[in-house]
């Protein structure tokens, strides 16, 4: 009697999370491409009091207030932390409920980002060539060096160097809050920064105190000659000046004179010279074209115009 | 022959080692400062680059506020930011909240090294 009851429970529950996930990967596409963009910031790691992705204890008691509710709070915004709409304002309506549905169906079905990610690739590759493919965590493991798309610019408590016992390292902005409206780059922190100065979209002070103070920038290119094949170097005073006083780099990295100085990859790669910040906090060595961005002549031309 | 290999190969798998075991996806130029921190009886400081690059330029503080840009090279106390200098420049209260915030700068875990991370973009001897 007892196990009968239990099988056909068991049954229930089993075509129950059937019925739950299975609906919940046709409209999944849109709703995990905008948890992936907005809502993995806060929900990933349960920033700031939020319902961490997958967690059915976190979600459960949520859940139950009923689905209108929860596509209230996500819209409207909610007390402690949560922007309405998580801060993405300009998307509709129709899409943080679907990243509401994606979220409480992972939840249920105690589904991992990873293995949810998984069944979807195939058709969403076949179907639309476009919305930016996700790369598959699971294949990159094999290189240490290559982080997959879901480890870049971790929220502080999952980066390995911000002890997520400290109260304080909670209260840290995602970087993901900021890196979303920023232009994108392939390496570094994956933020143009330059592009993002040069549009406007960030704003930093030049002057310690004075908002209003704006940088003297120099427009004059420098071109060093490079060896081999490798398209020659084309340094620009102007993207530099535009962050950096003179005074930072000379005379004591660079003496400010044509010819008096020796720049190789090796000593940038030891971290000097351009490495001083190349590979610190300016974009690394492994972006070779954005400096090395002046095509050689194939024959010699006499009196070859300097860019 | 035979046994240098070997060693070479102990040692290439120790380093493996040391990278799997500890996985670091630190963002990419964040500094953990702990020259004092932990003697003192503190969590290391982090400074994360990124967030005060969209707000200052990198010369106010390494032309202004004497941050030399090297990893390590600075030995900031906290009686000197108390006193207005290094971060006690703009974290006073008026540019930016005031030193009593501990547990926002004393992040890190206990034990990290001080220099520059952020994963294997980060090279060179950031480190002092």
């Amino acid at each position: 009697m007892m196990t009968r009851r239990f099988s056909t429970l068991a049954a229930c529950l089993l075509l129950s999370a059937t019925a739950l996930t299975s609906p919940s990967f046709a409209q999944n596409d849109a709703g995990k491409a905008v948890y992936d963009k907005v809502c993995v910031a806060c929900h990933s790691a349960g920033i700031a009091g939020a319902p961490k992705f997958g967690d059915a204890k976190d979600w459960e008691p949520r859940i139950k207030t009923g689905m209108n509710a929860l596509y209230e709070s996500a819209l409207k915004g909610k007390a402690p932390a949560m922007p309405a709409k998580g801060g993405a304002t300009d998307l509709p309506d129709a899409d943080i409920k679907a990243a509401v549905d994606y979220m409480v169906a992972a939840a249920k079905g105690g589904a991992k980002p990873a293995a949810a990610a998984a069944p979807q690739a195939a058709p969403a590759a076949a179907a639309a060539p476009a919305p930016a493919p996700q790369a598959n965590p699971a294949a990159l493991n094999f290189n240490r060096l290559l982080k997959p798309a879901s480890k870049r610019n971790p929220p502080p408590p999952e980066d390995g160097i911000h002890d997520p016992e400290n109260d304080g390292t909670h209260a840290l902005q995602p970087p993901l809050t900021v890196f979303q409206s920023l232009p994108r780059s392939n390496a570094g922190n994956r933020v143009d920064w330059v592009k993002a100065l040069d549009t406007n979209q960030i704003g930093p002070r030049w002057d310690r105190t004075d908002p209003t103070a704006a940088p003297v920038v120099m427009d004059l290119n420098i071109v060093r000659e490079v060896k081999g094949s490798m398209p020659d170097v084309v340094y620009p005073h102007k993207q530099h000046t535009a962050w950096l006083d003179c005074s930072n780099c000379h005379p004591q990295i660079f003496i400010p004179q044509k010819g008096a100085n020796q720049i190789s990859m090796a000593a940038i790669l030891l971290g000097q010279k351009c490495g001083v910040c190349h590979g610190k906090v300016a974009f690394p060595v492994s972006e070779c074209r954005i400096c090395h961005s002046k095509k050689k002549n194939v024959m010699p031309v006499k009196n070859a115009q300097a860019n | 022959m035979m046994p240098s290999g070997l060693r070479r190969i102990g040692i290439a798998l120790a380093c493996i080692g040391s990278f799997l075991t500890t996985p670091v996806f630190a963002e990419y130029a964040d500094v953990v400062l702990n020259r004092m921190a932990e003697k003192e009886g503190m969590r290391p400081v982090i400074f994360p680059h990124w967030f005060h690059r969209i707000r200052f330029r990198c010369k106010v503080c390494h032309a202004e506020l004497g941050f030399k840009m090297r990893a390590g090279s600075n030995l900031v106390t906290m009686g000197d930011i108390i006193d207005g200098k290094f971060c006690g420049a703009c974290h006073n209260g008026n540019i930016a909240w005031a030193p009593e915030n501990c547990d926002l700068c004393h992040s890190g875990k206990p034990g990290l090294p001080p220099g520059i991370f952020g994963g294997h973009d980060t090279n060179g001897p950031g480190r002092w």
